[in-house]
């Protein structure tokens, strides 16, 4: 009896320190610290390789020129890790228009999101981003931003080095059908319609409701479509654990390009389509009171998983339509971005749509 | 009492917590190892409990509840990241919805195979033993729930024949209409009998003093060296896996994508202590059996 005992507790003591050991190869995405950049903007290479081997996300944040900025670094997307300069030196700011520069000379060979930190907000719902050589301004993609008590300027650049410039895109820019932009977020007057959508902005279009529609496959038509979710990156710390490890490296699930549609399509027919073309998950369910299906989630983020006021939102045109996407009817030359919010669309310009 | 297992003649605290111990860890972990090795044991002890009984139970119930469940929860659960086609409803069907499907499945036949056990050991005299001081009332109204199924059963046999035998009001017997009326009347004798019953259980035991501070109650459990060392078991096996379940060893998720731990050295030391807590009262059936069987020979 006592021996057993005894070659029991031996064992238990024996077991113990292996509990601890991490040995594991496909070790989920975790949250680390943010990290602030030193003077010189240099990152050794052990501390890349720590987060490639641990699989963390770590943001690193420093200021110029009295601006925040920040990189979201995930430790999946690191290849090879390298001593980096993560510096960039911003050397103008005004209203609408930022310029700065890399202090690297060699690109990160990963893409991290950037999010640089306005003072003003910008009357803008996202930016073009052009690298500036020679004087020459050549636009390389688009910037999203995300308001969290200031405004917040997200985009992943292709490359790592030279200098960019980032102006905001007005309204008057983007293709639209509308006559007036006045007043774009102003509501209408009148009274609720039956599926409890109030009245439509004057200039916007009217939702159409699905039951009405024809689709006919003879004709097609073109839009932009994108998909991103930036603002989950300035809100890491609220989205579930678990999903870390769907979340896209630069916020964006489908950039933004040119798809066909068929005349009299719904922009809910077009998601599905899209997301079942390019193997994204999707999943959406009819609700009848609003006649119109309603996106719970994409690439498995979902609805409440960023915080209560978290979700899919879309807008078309720099509006977000405050009905349905199945009500939606797409036109010629729509420019379609799906969103995702943190904060009931306040955070993506999107509050008018849920009623505020 | 029982004679039949020898686990069955153990003391009742340690019947009851081995099995306190076995329903927390078999509701709690989701990691498939852990989930097979708990069905694996449960299906043994059951099987040598209650023998063919068991067999019924796992293929006319058990089987079915677990397809009936893979097949359920892919149907209104579309997250993974494994897409395998798509519905009629436009969402997908995931690899990881029909595992998560089958992995709640296996917890339930796990659970229920488990408590089909606990019943044939935890008799209700060891139950009124274990709680009657500490909580008189709620514990017998505990032990005539838990008995009143099987209870009820078995008196719903005597009245069904008994009724058949005198009257011939069967449920076998005359149209379908009067079949149906022969069942609710005799559904209903049930009923009154079994209300009965427990109004009359409860004055015998008022009537005995039962639940009165000073009255000390009959029982032949003492707790022996055997006793004292399978708590000791039972509790290295316990902190040991709750060791190894709290410092990650038995991480796993379904969703969005499948990961978890399977081969660490950690993880293995834990299954096997999980392993060994959960065929405790088979090997010591068998354990006894052999030993039976060995002095047997030697007379």
């Amino acid at each position: 009896m006592k021996k057993l005992f005894a070659l029991l507790l031996a064992l238990l003591f024996c077991v113990a320190p292996i509990c601890g050991c991490n040995l594991s190869n496909s070790l989920p995405a975790s949250l680390g610290d943010s990290i602030e950049l030193p003077e010189s903007g240099v990152v050794a290479a052990h501390v890349f390789e720590e987060m490639k081997r641990e699989n963390k996300i770590v943001r690193f944040y420093a200021v110029s020129n009295g601006i925040h900025y920040e990189w979201t670094v995930f430790g999946s997307d690191i290849e090879s890790p390298k001593d980096l300069n993560l510096g960039i030196q911003i050397t103008s700011v005004s209203p609408n228009d930022i310029v700065f520069s890399f202090i690297s000379k060699e690109n990160f060979g990963f893409s991290p999101v950037l999010s640089i930190t306005l003072n003003e907000t910008w009357n803008a719902q996202s930016a073009t981003v052009y690298k500036i050589a020679d004087d020459v301004q050549t636009p390389i993609g688009g910037a999203d931003t995300v308001i969290k008590d200031k405004c917040i300027l997200n985009f992943s650049p292709p490359f790592q080095v030279g200098s960019l410039e980032i102006r905001a895109k007005s309204e008057n820019d983007a293709p639209s059908q509308t006559t007036s932009p006045t007043a774009p977020n102003s509501k209408g007057t009148g009274t609720k319609d039956k599926y409890n959508t109030d009245p439509v902005p004057e200039g916007k279009p009217k939702p159409v409701e699905p039951d009405d529609i024809n689709v006919n496959k003879k004709i097609k038509h073109t839009c932009t479509f994108s998909i991103e979710c930036s603002s989950i990156i300035n809100n890491l710390s609220d989205l579930d654990p678990n999903k870390l490890d769907v979340l896209p490296p630069n916020g964006v699930l489908f950039a933004p390009q040119t798809v066909e549609f068929y005349e009299g399509e719904s922009l809910y027919d077009l998601l599905v389509r899209v997301c079942r073309e390019n193997g994204i998950q999707m999943e959406a369910v009819w609700t009848p009171i609003y006649n119109s299906a309603y996106v719970e989630g994409i690439n498995n983020l979902y609805e409440f998983d960023c915080g209560s006021g978290s979700g899919w939102m879309y807008c078309v045109n720099g509006w977000y339509p405050n009905y349905g996407c199945s009500r939606y009817k797409l036109c010629e030359n729509d420019n379609i971005a799906w969103r995702y919010t943190c904060n009931l669309g306040k955070d993506i310009g999107g509050a008018s749509a849920v009623g505020e | 009492m029982r004679g039949r297992d020898a686990f069955s003649n153990y003391h009742p605290l340690v019947n009851f917590l081995y099995f306190c111990l076995i329903f927390g860890f078999s509701m709690f972990f989701t990691h498939p190892v852990c989930l097979l090795i708990s069905l694996f044991c449960a299906l043994c002890l059951n099987i040598k409990l209650t023998g063919a009984a068991a067999l019924k139970g796992l293929f006319c119930f058990s089987l079915p509840a677990l397809v009936a469940i893979s097949l359920i929860n892919p149907a209104f659960n579309h997250q993974g990241t494994v897409i395998l086609c798509y519905l009629p409803s436009g969402n997908p069907l995931t690899l990881e919805s029909i595992l998560y499907g089958l992995s709640a499945g296996t917890m339930l036949v796990c659970v229920l195979t488990w408590f089909s056990c606990f019943n044939e050991v935890i008799t209700s005299d060891k139950f009124i033993y274990l709680f009657g001081r500490i909580i008189p009332i709620m514990s017998l109204l505990l032990s005539m729930a838990l008995s009143f199924v099987p209870k009820f059963k078995a008196q719903f046999e005597q009245v069904k024949q008994a009724r058949s035998c005198l009257v011939g009001r069967d449920v076998t017997n005359g149209s379908l209409l009067k079949r149906l009326g022969f069942a609710v009347s005799c559904f209903s004798i049930m009923v009154t009998k079994s209300l009965e019953g427990a109004i009359e259980t409860a004055d015998s035991m008022k009537s005995r003093g039962y639940g009165l501070p000073k009255r000390s109650a009959f029982s032949v459990y003492i707790i022996s060296k055997r006793d004292k060392f399978a708590l000791l078991w039972l509790f290295f096996c316990a902190i040991f896996v709750l060791c190894g379940s709290l410092s990650g060893c038995l991480f796993w998720r379904y969703f969005p994508s499948i990961r978890g731990v399977l081969i660490r050295p950690a993880t293995i030391a834990t299954y096997i202590v999980y392993f060994a807590l959960c065929i405790t009262p088979s090997i010591i059936d068998i354990v006894e059996e052999i030993k039976w069987k060995y002095l047997h020979s030697k007379i």
